[in-house]
This record gives structure tokens, sequence and C-alpha cells, in this order.
């Protein structure tokens, strides 16, 4: 019986390789256009997923598009982020896929690759709307595979108290004024650490690839990976420079655990995006604090832009009507009532002239940032790319390797990872 | 009903072919029976694992979702590739530092627990089998948040009670030599329960006349239990010994919840870096991971067999 079971188990083996055999077909790079869409209103069902809160909240611009278009039914399931990834993917392998989904921009290139995701339609959505960094989260190939729905950056915030204590009066231009800044928290505001920057661990690239673009560096060169590149150790070297000077914390601190800290002043600064103006009010925080924009490094003053996008899946049965929910989503006052609602910002550039985000004085910092920030390349091998980089950032927090074998490492390492194209 | 009717063919078709016939039937009966739990299984069971082993010799990835065909064969690549991927060999490392010291120290504080609550404590003996049974039911994020809680470099409970001694407490988690450690006892400490019990179950089954003809012999309390309690609990302690050790050698709970994997990889184990493969969507490469350790286990459970076999 177990000889017999084993035989099977052979065959089946055997058979799967056999049919494995036929090789992949390689697609060629080329740019492709997205098909038209047939004008008129949307009809017939729309499936659509979202994840957190925005899945929680679409259904409520679901009815004002059902109310324009009365022959279509939108329906949103509310995906949560944690299993959404996975869910995604089995769905994509199913051929069960929605007309609709809300896309993590570092997943564009992964999907795309699938050849799951169908192309946006120029005649629908056009591109000179978006900030340039949010539509290139989309592209994938030259090829647009999904539309920036919402975005977010990252800026410095600051404690107030502190930064009036160690004499700061404006916010930094340069990487000198930053580092003497942040210094004079430890030094003269009483602040244990000047700023928290996080010392590697999953997501660390997304405080300390700003550093790199500011000082002219990037991930990819063409084709071809570019981090052990003189530019790129330089912004390693300043990021690593806030760890050996004692100004950030060596230990990774978890979420919660310093925001509190922050508001308190034992921890002078941080950087992170307009999520935590909600956050630090919870603690009370409203008014203790100031936001400032990344400072100019030898080359930029470049942040990270991140958020999420939508795309439309080619086994959709409804393709015409769900590239239309899209589209009305895009709409500039459909954004700012999104922003209304969930405090998403727009991805769309007008929808910042409405008063509601114009004269936030907070939220306009983060607009003008969003002219100059970059999204990580969206080739499908990114998460284990920036998995490497967490791990060779780490090292550079901690001491363990200096800025320059961080940057061979981290270049040996994605070369070896590859593309994945 | 049909087995009535097939007696008087029995008789007529001769003493060979008849008990043939009839043994064809039951076992068509048997296997009707069986169909149900049959066919569950191999849909869902085997059939993944043996997917996932021919997944092993190909290169699939994410990518490959929507033809999963459309793949090439690689052969052996993915195991020679995995010996020479530094982080899965400090995984491997750090995996047999945690089995090594990890299924000793559980099994010889399960068993003293064990003993102590068979023979020291008579009174509140359900509540002690409680007591370290709970950490076993109870789930892994609660414990995290409650150890990391103790475990604060400066205002945890556990380095305020060394401080009361003059001992200013070490960093246990972000400390590259000791987070490993500090996992290791937390580990421990929450399987104890289940190994506890087990023992406590031997122990019980050990007749007292036993112990009596050893007393009748001179035997100290060491000796009782170096030539009466051991012996006699060899199976239960080979059983212990077994789970464990399948149990550890899939170590992942606690290195995700608690330190994911850091600091600099000192607490990465091989199941953990088996799980980011498939999340980075290296489907073939972690499958074949996976069956690394599955051998691992399969030779170290033999590997407790041989040792542990019983000698008559």
């Amino acid at each position: 019986m177990t000889r017999r079971t084993r035989a099977v188990g052979a065959l089946v083996c055997a058979l799967a390789l056999a049919a494995a055999g036929c090789g992949r077909d390689d697609a060629g790079g080329e740019a492709q256009q997205g098909e038209q869409v047939a004008e008129g209103k949307a009809s017939g069902e729309i499936s659509v997923w979202a994840m957190g809160t925005e899945g929680e909240k679409l259904s409520t611009l679901a009815e004002d598009f059902m109310a324009d278009n009365p022959d279509a039914k939108v329906t949103v399931t509310p995906v949560p982020w944690d299993g959404a990834h996975n869910k995604i993917a089995t769905a994509i392998a199913g051929g069960q896929t929605p007309d609709v989904s809300m896309l993590g921009t570092t997943w564009m290139g992964e999907f795309a690759k699938t050849g799951a995701l169908d192309v946006v339609p120029p005649d629908l959505i056009d591109e000179s709307q978006f900030f340039e960094g949010a539509w290139q989260t989309g592209v994938v190939d030259e090829t647009s595979f999904g539309v920036p729905w919402y975005v977010e950056t990252r800026l410095l915030y600051v404690n107030k108290a502190v930064a009036q204590k160690a004499g700061v009066t404006e916010a930094p231009k340069t990487w000198e004024d930053l580092k003497a800044a942040v210094t004079a928290f430890k030094q003269q505001g009483g602040a244990e650490w000047g700023i928290y920057l996080q010392p590697g661990q999953t997501g660390a690239w997304q405080t300390a690839m700003p550093f790199v673009w500011q000082s002219g560096g990037d991930v990819l060169d063409g084709d071809a990976f570019a981090l052990d590149r003189p530019e790129v150790v330089q912004g390693l070297e300043y990021y690593g420079s806030f760890f050996s000077e004692g100004l950030s914390s060596k230990d990774q601190l978890r979420g919660g655990e310093w925001e509190p800290r922050f508001v308190q002043g034992s921890i002078g600064s941080f950087v992170s995006g307009p999520w935590h103006i909600g956050v630090l009010n919870d603690l009370e925080g409203e008014g203790t604090y100031e936001i400032w924009p990344m400072p100019k490094g030898p080359q930029a003053a470049t942040s990270f832009i991140g958020g999420s996008n939508l795309a439309v899946f080619k086994d959709s049965d409804n393709r015409d009507a769900a590239w239309k929910f899209v589209q009305f989503l895009m709409r500039p006052e459909v954004q700012v009532t999104w922003y209304r609602t969930v405090n998403d910002l727009p991805a769309v550039k007008s929808a910042w002239d409405d008063p509601a985000l114009k004269d936030d004085e907070l939220l306009s910092l983060f607009g003008a940032q969003l002219e100059d920030a970059k999204a990580p390349p969206s080739i499908p091998t990114w998460e284990q790319v920036s998995a490497a980089i967490d791990g060779e950032l780490e090292k550079v927090a901690k001491g363990a390797a200096s800025a320059a074998d961080a940057a061979n490492a981290m270049q040996q390492k994605a070369t070896s990872i590859g593309t994945g194209g | 009903m049909t087995a009535v009717r097939a007696a008087p063919a029995v008789a007529a078709g001769g003493v060979r072919r008849a008990p043939a016939s009839g043994r064809a039937r039951r076992a068509l009966t048997g296997w009707g029976f069986a169909l149900p739990f049959a066919a569950l299984f191999l849909v869902f069971t085997a059939g993944p694992v043996v997917a996932s082993l021919a997944m092993s010799f190909t290169d699939i990835r994410s990518a490959d979702l929507r033809e999963p065909l459309a793949v090439e064969p690689v052969g052996l690549d993915n195991y020679t590739r995995l010996f020479g991927d530094e982080l899965f060999l400090r995984a491997a490392g750090n995996t047999t530092i945690f089995v090594v010291l990890g299924v000793p120290f559980t099994m010889a504080l399960a068993l003293l627990v064990a003993i102590g609550v068979n023979a020291g404590v008579t009174r509140f003996r359900t509540v002690f089998r409680v007591g370290y049974y709970l950490p076993v039911v109870t789930s892994i994020v609660a414990i995290a948040v409650v150890w990391r809680f103790l475990l604060q470099p400066d205002s945890g409970l556990v380095n305020s009670l060394l401080g009361l001694i003059g001992v200013d407490g070490p960093k246990w988690l972000d400390d590259t030599s000791l987070a490993l450690p500090t996992l290791i006892v937390m580990a421990a400490w929450r399987n104890l329960g289940f190994a506890m019990v087990i023992f406590l179950a031997g122990l019980q089954a050990i007749p007292q006349d036993l112990y009596e003809a050893a007393r009748i012999d001179g035997a100290g309390r060491w000796a009782q239990f170096r030539y009466v309690t051991l012996p006699v609990l060899r199976p239960t302690v080979l059983f212990v010994a077994v789970i464990t050790t399948i149990g550890y050698v899939q170590f992942f709970e606690e290195p995700f919840v608690m330190t994911q994997g850091g600091p600099l990889d000192s607490t990465l184990s091989a199941a953990y870096h088996t799980y980011n493969q498939f999340g980075f969507g290296n489907y073939g490469y972690a499958s074949a991971m996976s069956y690394v350790l599955f051998l691992v286990i399969v030779l170290l459970s033999i590997a407790w067999f041989r040792l542990l076999r019983s000698e008559s």
C-alpha cells in the first residue's frame, strides 16, 4: 500500500514537471495601451474590494455613484489589511477576482506581473491630474495598471516645547541644519532622543530612502540596481549618523510606545505621515507640536510617497462600468468628499484647491511635499528587496556595518533577488 | 439482502470462486464507507502536499499565479540554493540552538513540576495543574503583550525586581545575545503545561509497590527516581520528547509576535524565514525550505525513537 501511494505520488509529480516543461512565455516589456471604454452611463453589477477604513466607508461614495447611474449596482466588500494580499493572490489564482480592488502601492509590480490587471484606459483617466510620484506607483514596465486613489507622504513632527527650549525657531533647510536642530533638542531641549528614526526592521526603508533620494541616489538605474553608488552611501551615512551620535534610539520602539514619549518631550521629533496628526491629537497633543518639511540634502528635498491605488481586473465581467466607477472616485469633488469622510489625502492635484485642505495649516504642508515625493520602483520583487534593505539598515543603525559595506551588501542581495522582469 | 441471495450462488459456483467474490463485495462496501474520508484526504491533504513537493522543484513565483503550470522545472536548484543562503543558514543555526537548549530545558522543567505536583502538593493539586496548563491554552498574542511589558528595559517587572537587588537589568529583547535565550525561557514557560500533564499521567500510572520494594531494598529518593521512576516513565518521555521537538523545530510564533526575527536576525527561525519567503511570493523556494524542515523533523523523531526505544 505504501509502495503504491509512493508510486502515485511520483506519477503526479512527474506529470506536474512534464506540464511545467512547457516553460513560461516571457512577455516583452513594451508599453501597452488600455482599451477604450464605452460612452454613456454605467450599468450592471460592480464588485469592489477595499481594505481598512476605506473598505468600511466606501459604500457611502458608492451610493452617490449609483444615484448618478441608476442601472449600476456597486457592492463593496471590506477586506482586513492583514489578509488582503493573500486574499487577492488567491482570487487571482482561482480566477475569482472582483471587478475593482484597492491595492497597496508596493503590490502593483507583483500583481501586474501575473497578468491579472487591466491596463488603465487613457481616454477615461488623465495622467496629468495626479501627483507624479503617485502616478508612478501604478506604472509597471511603462504601462499603467493602477490609478492612485489617495496618497500620503512623510514629514518631520517636532515637539514645540522642546524646540523652543533648544532655541530652534524655524524649520531646518539643509541636512546640516536638521542635524544641528536635533542635536540641540537633545542637549538643550531636554529630550532623551533628539529624533526617533526607525532602526531597521520591517519598513525602515521608508524612513531611510528619503535620505538616499535627497543625496541623489536611487534604487534602480534603468533596469539595474544602483544601491552601491556613492550617493546611496552618503544617504546611509547621514541616516546612520543619527544613531552613532546618540541622537536616535538604536532599539526598535513599537507603535504606540513612542507617541506618548513624543508628547511628553522625551523624544524631540520623528518622521511620519499625516495619520499621526490624529494619533497625537488623541493623546491630547493637539497644538503641542509642529510639522516641518523635509530638509534639502545635497541634491533634493524628496520625501516618501505612499497610499493606495485602484485597479480593475482583466477577468471582470463588467470592465467598462468598473472603470467608470474608478473615474468617478477620481473626480476632484469626490476626492474632497472622501477626505472629509476618512481623512485620506487626495491623489488628484486640483482637489487640494478646496478650502477644506488649502486652509488647513498642517495639511497644506503635506500637499506641498507631495510635489516632491517619490515611491519605490514598482517591481514584483520589491517586498523582498526592501526586506533585504531593512536588514542592512538595521546593521547601519546598530553600528554592525559601515554605510559603504551596507550599501554593497544591499546591492549584492538586491541583484541576486533580481527585478523579477 | 444481497448477502442472502448471494449465498446459493456460492454453493453453486464451487469452493474456490465463492469467497473471492464475497471478499470483493466486502472490500467494495469497505471502500464505500471509507470513500468520504479518502476523497477529502486526497483532495485537501495529500493533493496540496504533493503539489507543494512538485512546486519545490520549479521556479514558481507569485507572478505565475494565473498559469501555475507555465513554470520552469529547476531540479534540485532550490535545495542547493538554500545552503548558500546566508539568512537561511543563520535561521537554521538559531533553530538548532532553540531546539538543543529548549527541548531538554522544557522537559526537565515539566518533569520537575509534574513530580512536585504529584508528590509534594496534595491540597491545591488542581489549582497548580490548571495554573501550569493555563499558558498552553492562552493566545500567544496576549502572552506576547504581557511578556513585552515584563521585559521592558526601563520599567518592566523583571528589571525592576533585578534593580531591587542592585542588578542593572539588560535589554532582554534588544540585545543580540540575549533575545534568543529569552525566547527559549518564554517558550519553555508556555509549553511546560502540556508536557507536565502528560508526565503527571505517566507518574500516576507507576505502581506504588515498585517504590515500596525499592525502599525495602534501601533505595533513597534519588535512587528511586533514577531506577524506578525514569525507566518506567520511558515511553512517556519518548512521547513528550517527540511532540516537543516537532513543535520546537517549527519555532515561529514567539519571534513573530515578540521580535520580528530581530535584533539583527538573532531570533529569525527557519519556519519564520520560510513564512517570509512565501510572503515574498517565492513559492518554489519556500516549498523547498518547508521540505528541508520536514526532513529534519522526521530524522529527529527517528533519533528519539532509537534513543528511547524500550529495552525489552
